[in-house]
């Protein structure tokens, strides 16, 4: 069956069809959750409840509609929601809280790649929260414009500037707080050439 | 940066972004369609954290109990595990505290900054603070908490605190925040108000912990880095902390002073806190 003949069908209340749509989408979910909240288990706790949510509400959307667009949009608002809470409040507010430090020897396992991914992914967090959205949306999820502009719900000259303007804070940010990661981009950028 | 610079730049962007590792993805789809069972439904709504987060919590018992079991078969770790420092709701376990005279009245009048202990680099607070809940001004956090909101008079020139939050943690508990003059992007100081009964905060190994006093009242000073558990029935979360904090507790109310400054210069903002005029 389709995507679009599934939700006909889970509209109805028929939850084995909900079943494949969320195994083909939950991937994409979870990884935009974990993008904007950082920690596995908030992002599972928001996967879920984005599925859940989605299934309480599936008589407002259109089937003829693609659903990932939909869900991401939900994950985005529970995961913009969980970021104000009072537990994650009291955490951001120690001036200066990290994540456990990796050991040394799984530093060395990391790839270069993943090095630079991750440490882009830092400086991406220096940014705010909609130019975050709108960076975790466009390249690390890979979505289209299209796509992301249904998403967040603007049009795709918005996304197009904002995507402008988030670039041009990422790239200073980078510059003044990831000068190793800068590094590596111009090692990047002289092989590329 | 130019439309062709933008470009290469847009391209690396997607191409590094690619090269993320991300956790594995758990199985969503079989705890959704578990909660979707009629027969299961009326359980799960009935409680206010299930899934991933009562799964945190059941390991997060587990490997305290297992924990807690091990370091007991050891007579010297024994004594240690029980012994803890207790003010207000904040517990602190680790290192025997090391007493500490309280400051003498010569300390300079104005704010210096530890420079021995540097904090490592972070990403600027200010965005994660600006997207928080429950910022107000102080008139309308001392109408919602049911406990006095006090200010340091010390150092005349603090003036008012930047931003003043209040949030529901099982308590009121009231937040204000300093920002740094000098570097408005950078957190100066910040004192949290934690009424009786809400979060319990426990402090693991301090790098440094010393008794002082606050007023005559029992008081902690903790240097991090160590990790910080904050729980309150199912909600359950570690962190790692780096900073310097003052603790001390007054009537029903924990207060906690987080700040760059040294031991000294804390107890004498502590000191000098007076009600809102």
């Amino acid at each position: 069956m389709d995507e679009p003949t599934l939700i006909r069908h889970a509209t109805n209340g028929d939850a084995t069809a909900w079943e494949p749509l969320v195994l083909a989408h939950q991937e994409a979910v979870f990884r935009l959750s974990y993008l904007l909240l950082g920690d596995p288990d908030d992002a599972e706790d928001v996967a879920q409840e984005t599925f859940l949510r989605a299934w309480n509400h599936l008589k407002r959307f259109d089937p003829a509609r693609p659903l990932r667009p939909w869900l991401l949009s939900i994950a985005s608002n529970l995961a913009s929601n969980r970021r104000r809470s009072a537990g994650r409040y009291l955490a951001a507010l120690t001036r200066a809280f990290r994540n456990e430090p990796l050991s040394s020897a799984s530093v060395e396992e990391k790839s270069s790649q993943h090095m630079q991914a991750s440490d882009l992914w830092k400086a991406v967090q220096s940014l705010n929260v909609p130019d975050q959205q709108v960076v975790y949306l466009r390249y690390f999820l890979d979505l289209s414009v299209a796509e992301t502009a249904e998403v967040l719900q603007v049009a795709e000259g918005t996304v197009k500037s904002r995507l402008s303007r988030a670039l041009e804070r990422l790239r200073g940010i980078i510059q003044q707080d990831f000068p190793v990661f800068g590094d590596r981009r111009e090692e990047h950028e002289g092989r590329d050439a | 940066m130019n439309e062709l610079q933008q470009e290469l730049f847009e391209k690396q962007v997607l191409s590094i972004s690619m090269g993320l590792e991300y956790p594995r993805t758990p199985d969503i789809a079989g705890s959704v369609m578990t909660r979707l069972r009629p027969s299961t439904r009326t359980r799960f709504i009935s409680r206010p954290f299930g899934g991933a987060q009562g799964r945190r919590l059941a390991w997060s018992l587990t490997i305290i109990l297992v924990l807690f079991s091990s370091l007991m078969l050891i007579p010297s770790a024994r004594a240690a595990i029980i012994e803890f420092i207790q003010i207000g709701v904040v517990r602190i376990f680790g290192p025997e505290p090391t007493p500490v005279a309280p400051p003498n009245q010569e300390a300079p009048s104005t704010l210096t900054p530890v420079t021995a202990t540097p904090g490592p680099t972070l990403p600027s607070l200010i965005p994660l603070l600006e997207d928080l809940a429950g910022e107000m001004n102080l008139e309308e956090a001392q109408q919602t908490v049911n406990y006095p909101i006090l200010l340091p008079s010390y150092p005349s020139d603090l003036g008012q605190p930047d931003h003043i939050f209040v949030q529901e943690a099982e308590g009121k508990m009231a937040i204000l925040v300093w920002l740094d003059a000098q570097e408005p992007e950078r957190v100066m100081m910040s004192l949290h108000f934690i009424p009786e009964g809400s979060w319990a905060i426990d402090k693991m190994n301090p790098t440094l912990v010393q008794e002082t006093s606050v007023n005559g009242q029992p008081a902690i000073w903790t240097v991090g880095p160590y990790p910080v558990r904050l729980h309150n029935g199912d909600i359950d979360f570690t962190r790692l902390i780096d900073g310097h904090v003052l603790i001390w507790a007054e009537g029903t109310v924990t207060y906690r002073l987080e700040t760059d400054l040294s031991l000294e210069e804390a107890i004498r903002i502590a000191e000098s806190l007076e009600p809102i005029r």
